[in-house]
């Protein structure tokens, strides 16, 4: 907190993409929209060492430590939102409830793919979750993260982290644009269980909606936190062991026989 | 972290957003001064409910619902509460936390080298598996129960 240079440095990010601002672009019949945070965020990437080196490694150190921190003055802002709009929040609570259900999503679409490409177990650890602190953890805990699995869930995490924000913006405005898909159900699909994607992803609608400001915020830091209690549940329980199904059975039509029975951290301790 | 250091990183991050709050969206800074000290003080409140109080739950849980309550209808002042807070727009509390994290992503570019294309790809399919299945299923549910 006393690195007075990272917070001038941050200060500066803030004045030049407030000044740029939103900036829509319109393509067909909708419209993609870039937002400072955006900006902020690639600029900040651009004064680390490999770039501008303004930000040196105690910088970066710095800021990873305040990340959580900086985080609650927009959840108490989220807060606000909710209250006001509570009434509607509980009338739409099945929706918001059965929807994380969809997060089992990432499985659907990550194992078919991860095997069609040619990924092994990798595909276990990246595509059961997408891969925040907890699944980390958690692939940590039952198969090493040395393993292939461990490489899978970091990985996206990795990716995750540096491309998460971005592609969680631009999909939202996408969607929003280009399919029938409603502003409020896109706001609850952004709460995928990451405080800054979740913001990508709602700040984008309501670029594009700002008449439904409130609701939207509302909706997605609902969701946000929904996922934020039940992901690590919804992982053990139904993800990760779906996952192993359909990688047998994507693994076999592939290449014609079962793939080698899973090494978990218990089977290897007992060797 | 203790709370004293908790409370000056909130106000360094307050001091910066209402200065985005200004250049982005031309609310004055003294205007939207006390709605940006509501947000501290709530913040504060939740890490400090979260060091005293059993269970282990993450402040971030205490600090959503602190402010929900206090803007629920009907909550004392809550209309009094919700226009002030209303004179910081949420976008500009988010510019920051993303500059910090871009400084900090500068951290992480190594590793990402050293992740395949494979993996790269795989990550992409997951986001959009997890945002694509959500989106589908609360916009059925949503019809169903007529809320849109």
């Amino acid at each position: 907190m006393k690195n007075v240079k990272l917070h001038l440095l941050v200060l500066g990010l803030i004045i030049i993409s407030e000044f740029i601002g939103v900036i829509s672009i319109p393509i067909g019949i909708g419209t993609i929209v870039l937002l400072p945070m955006l900006f902020a965020m690639i600029l900040g990437v651009f004064l680390t060492p490999k770039f501008l080196n303004i930000a040196k490694q105690k910088e970066m150190d710095d800021a990873s430590s305040l990340i959580g921190l900086t985080l609650m003055l927009l959840m108490a802002k989220y807060g606000t939102n909710i209250g006001p709009t509570l009434p509607k929040i509980l009338a739409s609570s099945p929706a918001l409830i059965l929807q994380e259900f969809g997060n089992l999503g990432t499985v659907l679409f990550g194992v078919p793919i991860a095997v069609y490409i040619g990924l092994k177990r990798e595909a276990i650890g990246g595509a059961h979750s997408i891969a925040r602190e907890g699944n980390v953890a958690l692939i940590g805990e039952r198969f090493g993260l040395d393993s292939p699995e461990g490489e899978g869930v970091l990985g996206v995490y990795i990716v995750g982290t540096v491309f998460g924000t971005i592609f969680v913006g631009l999909m939202a405005s996408l969607l929003a644009a280009y399919t029938p898909l409603h502003p409020y159900s896109l706001a609850m699909a952004s709460g995928v269980g990451s405080a800054s994607m979740m913001t990508a992803g709602v700040a984008s609608l309501v670029a594009m909606f700002p008449e439904m400001e409130e609701m939207l915020t509302a909706f997605g830091a609902t969701s946000n936190m929904l996922s934020g209690l039940d992901g690590i549940y919804m992982s053990i329980w139904l993800a990760l062991p779906l996952s192993e199904r359909l990688y047998k059975k994507f693994y076999k039509l592939k290449y014609g026989e079962l793939p080698e029975p899973p090494v978990t951290r218990e089977i290897k301790e007992e060797k | 972290m203790n709370l004293k250091h908790s409370l000056i990183v909130l106000l360094i991050t307050a001091a910066i957003s209402l200065v985005g709050n200004f250049v982005g969206y031309q609310i004055s800074i003294i205007e939207a001064i006390p709605g940006m000290l509501i947000l501290v003080a709530i913040s504060i409140a939740g890490i400090a409910l979260a060091k005293v109080l059993p269970g282990n739950i993450p402040s971030v849980a205490y600090i959503v619902t602190l402010s929900t309550i206090m803007t629920v209808p009907g909550f004392p002042g809550a209309a009094t509460i919700s226009g002030l807070v209303g004179k910081v727009n949420f976008l500009a509390l988010a510019t920051p936390i993303l500059g910090y994290a871009g400084i900090y992503t500068g951290k992480n570019l190594d590793s990402l080298k050293k992740t395949g294309w494979k993996i790269i790809m795989l990550a992409l399919f997951v986001i959009f598996g997890t945002y694509i299945g959500s989106a589908i299923i609360a916009d059925v549910v949503l019809r169903i129960i007529g809320q849109i």
